[in-house]
């Protein structure tokens, strides 16, 4: 194993993302402070508690792990697709680093960030909310596990796009979508009947159910389910990650 | 070593129905330069880039320190260095932190020393806490060939290393690329600056719509293919050829004002001289010219048919 080349590729994406902190970490903090703000406090105020939990207390859960999502898959995706861009993807492929290394370096960079944006998310929030999580070591694990799929998704996206704009395909039309008719503002059992339906054919959904439990110790659905959808994400977006980039597709004459 | 540090065989690229390199047959020794010359699109590119493992070939069998570059890519990449053809740079880091990482990526740490040598060697000292994106064009071609040395390769592929490159900064690059051949680093130069092989190469390969033409010494080459020619200014034109001079097979050049007289390979001007002096020719200036690699790249490329350079 080229253990010095792995830690060498995952140093050069930390400090990437570390070296823009207005972007890559004040922005998201900035855009769910304005979302604890104008959903949590002004309408938590009028709201109250849904399912028997604090209304603010009640959505934080959810926008940590859109925090979560968004930056571990924007790290990989924005991180590859530049050095597509710029040619400097090549200093890596003519490098002796096996295929899993460079994706494993990738990854876990991305989760870092990913773990980074979602933990200062869940400081400032619990600034107001309270500190107490039911179960920290199980929300962890489900935040690494989601992480990790994002970020494979992010790296699959890059090695696939010509441009930008198909980068940003995903965290518009699908993960913001699917993240707001996921459950973060609302309870699926007090949501009408269609958009109840609705949330609840969403895998996003089960997963900020599993992250409102491991923090709440209360959630809708069983918190298995979305622990299981995170582990076959995990497992399924690292594995096709690494068979497409084995595969040599668009990366590799 | 003894056997060739680059070995190819049968080697083919095929990307749909276009044949990028055509079963390639080719050896490069240990310690010599080669010269890769062939037209745009004649295979150059992709050829190297089998060997440094950013391109998968077809068919045929590609080999360096005589392992092969698919199965022991860990062994072979950390013996190959690569300059590419493109000028890359990531606007995140400066010179220094693009020169670590690189070196980290092949397992090697970057000694303080090491890194001092390729700066002072590359003219890039003084720049190197700056950020890559502010330097020059010439000094990002610079860093890229650093980049491709920081894990002292044995072999060296530099992929039109002077393209768009001003005069000063090309001879800086060739001193260099003989410095590094003097230490005993292997080196593959694509280009299609025939000048630049002339300057450089021990050996060139020929290639043309993926197929290698020919492979032999440079002077060899330029011996077998082009010889001297003799040019003689007349102080007043003439209007037939001397028959002295027409039978060592000479030209009329110049409407009149210059013969133009070929030496055979391994022969002397000594038999046109004396003809021109039995002639009684008034003579205005004698020089001779020697065949360029230019002429004899022209000859080899329109004997098989294949494109200008």
């Amino acid at each position: 194993m080229n253990g010095l080349g792995v830690r060498t590729l995952f140093s050069k994406e930390m400090r990437r993302f570390l070296r823009v902190p207005g972007q890559t970490l004040l922005s998201p903090l900035i855009t769910t402070s304005l979302y604890f703000l104008v959903f949590g406090w002004s309408l938590g105020s009028r709201i109250q508690e849904v399912d028997g939990v604090p209304y603010a207390r009640f959505i934080l859960p959810g926008l940590v792990m859109l925090g979560v999502v968004t930056n571990s898959y924007l790290n990989s995706a924005s991180s590859l697709f530049v050095m597509k861009l710029q040619g400097t993807v090549v200093d890596v492929l003519v490098s002796p680093l096996s295929y899993a290394e460079i994706l494993g370096a990738f990854v876990a960079a991305a989760v870092a960030r990913g773990m980074l944006v979602g933990g200062i998310m869940w400081l400032v929030g619990a600034l107001f909310t309270g500190f107490g999580v039911a179960h920290p070591l199980l929300a962890l694990l489900l935040l690494v596990g989601v992480a990790a799929g994002f970020a494979a998704l992010g790296f699959l996206t890059a090695t696939w796009a010509g441009s930008f704009e198909q980068v940003n395909f995903l965290p518009t039309f699908v993960v913001t979508p699917l993240t707001f008719l996921g459950g973060v503002f609302y309870s699926a059992s007090m949501a009408p009947p269609a958009l109840r339906w609705l949330t609840r054919a969403n895998p996003i959904y089960y997963l900020v159910e599993a992250l409102r439990w491991s923090v709440l110790g209360r959630a809708d659905p069983p918190p298995t389910a979305g622990f299981a959808v995170a582990a076959a994400l995990a497992v399924g977006a690292l594995l096709v990650a690494y068979a497409v980039l084995r595969s040599g597709w668009k990366l590799r004459g | 070593m003894t056997g060739p540090v680059v070995r190819l065989r049968g080697l083919s690229k095929l990307y749909g129905d276009f044949t990028a390199l055509d079963r390639v047959d080719l050896d490069v020794a240990d310690g010599e330069i080669l010269a890769l010359l062939g037209p745009n699109g004649a295979g150059k590119t992709t050829l190297i880039s089998i060997v440094a493992g950013l391109t998968r070939a077809s068919a045929g069998e590609a080999t360096v320190l005589g392992r092969d570059v698919v199965r022991d890519y860990r062994f072979t990449r950390r013996a190959v260095g690569l300059v590419p053809q493109e000028v890359n740079f990531d606007p995140f880091f400066t010179v220094e932190e693009a020169l670590h990482f690189q070196a980290g990526y092949f397992g090697v740490r970057l000694s303080p020393a090491r890194l001092e040598e390729i700066l002072e060697a590359l003219d890039l000292a003084g720049k190197r806490h700056a950020n890559t994106r502010s330097l020059s064009g010439g000094m990002k071609r610079r860093l890229l060939i650093g980049k491709a040395l920081v894990h002292e390769p044995r072999v060296l592929f530099l992929d039109e290393p002077t393209a768009g490159v001003d005069v000063r900064l090309r001879q800086q690059l060739w001193a260099y690329v003989r410095r590094l051949r003097a230490r005993g680093t292997t080196i593959v130069l694509t280009t299609h600056y025939l000048e630049e092989a002339e300057e450089l190469a021990d050996r060139v390969a020929v290639i043309d719509r993926g197929r290698i033409l020919l492979v032999e010494g440079k002077d060899r080459l330029m011996e077998r293919q082009g010889g001297k020619t003799l040019r003689i200014s007349l102080g007043a034109p003439i209007a037939v050829l001397p028959d002295g001079l027409a039978r060592l097979g000479a030209r009329l050049e110049e409407d009149g004002s210059a013969i133009d007289v070929d030496a055979p390979p391994g022969g002397s001007f000594g038999p046109a001289l004396a003809a021109v002096a039995t002639a009684g020719l008034p003579v205005g200036d004698v020089e001779t010219r020697r065949a360029r690699l230019e002429d004899v790249f022209v000859s080899i490329l329109g004997s098989e048919g294949g494109a200008a350079p």
